[in-house]
């Protein structure tokens, strides 16, 4: 990958300057079908962006000392690197890339949590310091499931670089890691039915509660891209064989986008089916249901790098 | 899954929630705020004594009184309206009380701003009925001295 190449795609497609707007419009959709769903007007198109410039205008509380310090660079660290995650996605055909960048990925899309557990705790808010412990035992339960899924992904085709992996051949092993990956995004996008750490009713906005201004527009920010990064990823995996199945790889933006889109409107389909899950409900459902089907996945594809 | 089916038909249905001020329809036997006309009171002060909520205040003076109605108070049980014998009181179709506290802006009707407290002169006595006086004995109207929304809303 050559540096402008990498500064093309962090910056235009598909960085930055599509990621910026993905996000907003995911959050309104995610919001606005929510909204349909349960009769509700919802918001209108452009609320995202007004919600991101109202709080960019809006001044911060006064911080001091190291704490200070650290609490206004949690949403930038966040937002670089869910930004950065979205640049690595492989959506064009030949779009470069370099070996191991799917670790560099998985880092790059587990830091805004790790941010957001640390913003909880350096607030000193009693409401942040139950939302990030909350996040830790949510992140530590999720993540298992989730680096199992795409390591044995990976695993079966010997290789950790996410142009190979975007252009595998459609087999079960795939599908297990994509429908293992599936269950894990309303964890990581703290979605119902485990939106416990930021649980509006029980502790404000958890790890958030002591934000206010263009920090927390940051974090919306940061949570936004989570959401185009995490989808992207799911369609990333799709994508080529739809693409294929059109006879055409022209189309492989718009399909990506289509794709992502699909995955919200699923993901949304569940945030307004169900409930939020208690903390000790939601590792149980992590480390005893879905645990077995990754360490099946993974022992699969172990299996098949063997036998190869 | 008759979650989903009951989203797909939300979804079909469209939303049911309106923006303020439209309101929704409600049933033939909504009870909304109460609404006073003076000209039929007599100030027998049977409502007040049969509001359990203590929403109605009366207060008798010289030749008139007043009467004053809390909204944010009423659990529109409809006692006063049932006791009035006069008719005075009656329970608005599509009235809705806005809010619960009572220094907010004054509730506003279709027809215009809700009078809470009402001052009425008092109706003469009415003469005794004569053996040769007419039929039809003419009805005095009681005049309405003052009728107000106080800007901090009712006295307990």
């Amino acid at each position: 990958m050559t540096l402008l190449t990498a500064l093309a795609r962090l910056l235009i497609f598909p960085g930055l300057l599509f990621a910026v707007p993905a996000a907003w419009f995911f959050l309104w959709l995610e919001r606005k079908s929510v909204a349909l769903m349960q009769e509700r007007v919802g918001p209108p198109f452009m609320q995202p962006f007004y919600d991101f410039v109202k709080l960019l205008g809006k001044s911060t509380p006064p911080r001091s000392g190291v704490g200070g310090l650290l609490m206004r660079a949690w949403p930038l660290i966040a937002v670089s690197a869910a930004a950065g995650a979205v640049g690595l996605l492989p959506v064009l055909p030949s779009s470069g890339g370099f070996e191991g960048d799917l670790i560099l990925l998985l880092a790059l899309l587990e830091l805004p949590s790790v941010c957001i557990i640390a913003a909880g705790f350096s607030s000193r808010s009693i409401f942040g310091e139950i939302g990030s412990a909350r996040e830790a035992a949510l992140s530590v339960s999720y993540n298992i499931v989730f680096l199992l899924a795409i390591v044995s992904i990976a695993a079966s085709q010997h290789t950790f670089r996410l142009e190979a992996l975007a252009a595998l051949p459609s087999s079960p092993l795939l599908w297990l890691g994509v429908l293992a990956i599936l269950v894990c995004l309303p964890a990581k996008l703290h979605i119902n039915p485990f939106s416990l750490p930021n649980a509006e009713q029980e502790i404000y906005s958890g790890p958030l509660t002591e934000y206010a201004g263009p920090e927390l527009a940051m974090w919306e920010l940061s949570h936004g891209l989570e959401w185009v990064a995490c989808t992207g990823l799911v369609a990333t995996l799709i994508a080529p064989h739809i693409a294929l199945a059109w006879g055409t790889s022209l189309l492989a933006g718009c399909i990506f986008v289509v794709l992502s889109v699909a995955v919200v409107l699923l993901l949304s389909v569940l945030a307004a089916a169900t409930a939020r899950l208690a903390i000790d409900s939601s590792v149980r459902f992590y480390w005893q249901c879905t645990l077995i089907f990754a360490v099946l996945a993974i022992s699969s594809a172990l299996f098949m790098r063997f036998r190869s | 899954m008759n979650i989903l089916t009951m989203m797909w038909k939300n979804l079909r249905r469209g939303y049911q929630t309106l923006l303020f001020p439209a309101r929704p329809k409600v049933t033939p036997r909504f009870r909304g705020l109460v609404l006073f006309d003076p000209s039929l009171c007599t100030g027998c002060a049977i409502c007040r004594l049969r509001c359990t909520s203590r929403a109605i205040e009366f207060k008798a003076g010289k030749g008139e009184f007043t009467w004053s109605y809390n909204p944010g108070q009423c659990t529109f049980c409809g006692r006063c309206v049932e006791g009035c014998t006069e008719h005075a009181l009656k329970e608005g179709r599509a009235e809705h009380a806005l809010t619960q506290q009572q220094d907010t802006p004054p509730i506003y009707l279709v027809q215009g701003e809700l009078k809470k407290s009402y001052t009425v002169a008092r109706r003469p006595p009415a003469p005794k009925p004569a053996p040769s006086a007419s039929p039809v004995a003419p009805v005095s109207r009681p005049a309405v001295l003052a009728a107000s929304t106080p800007p901090g809303g009712d006295s307990q």
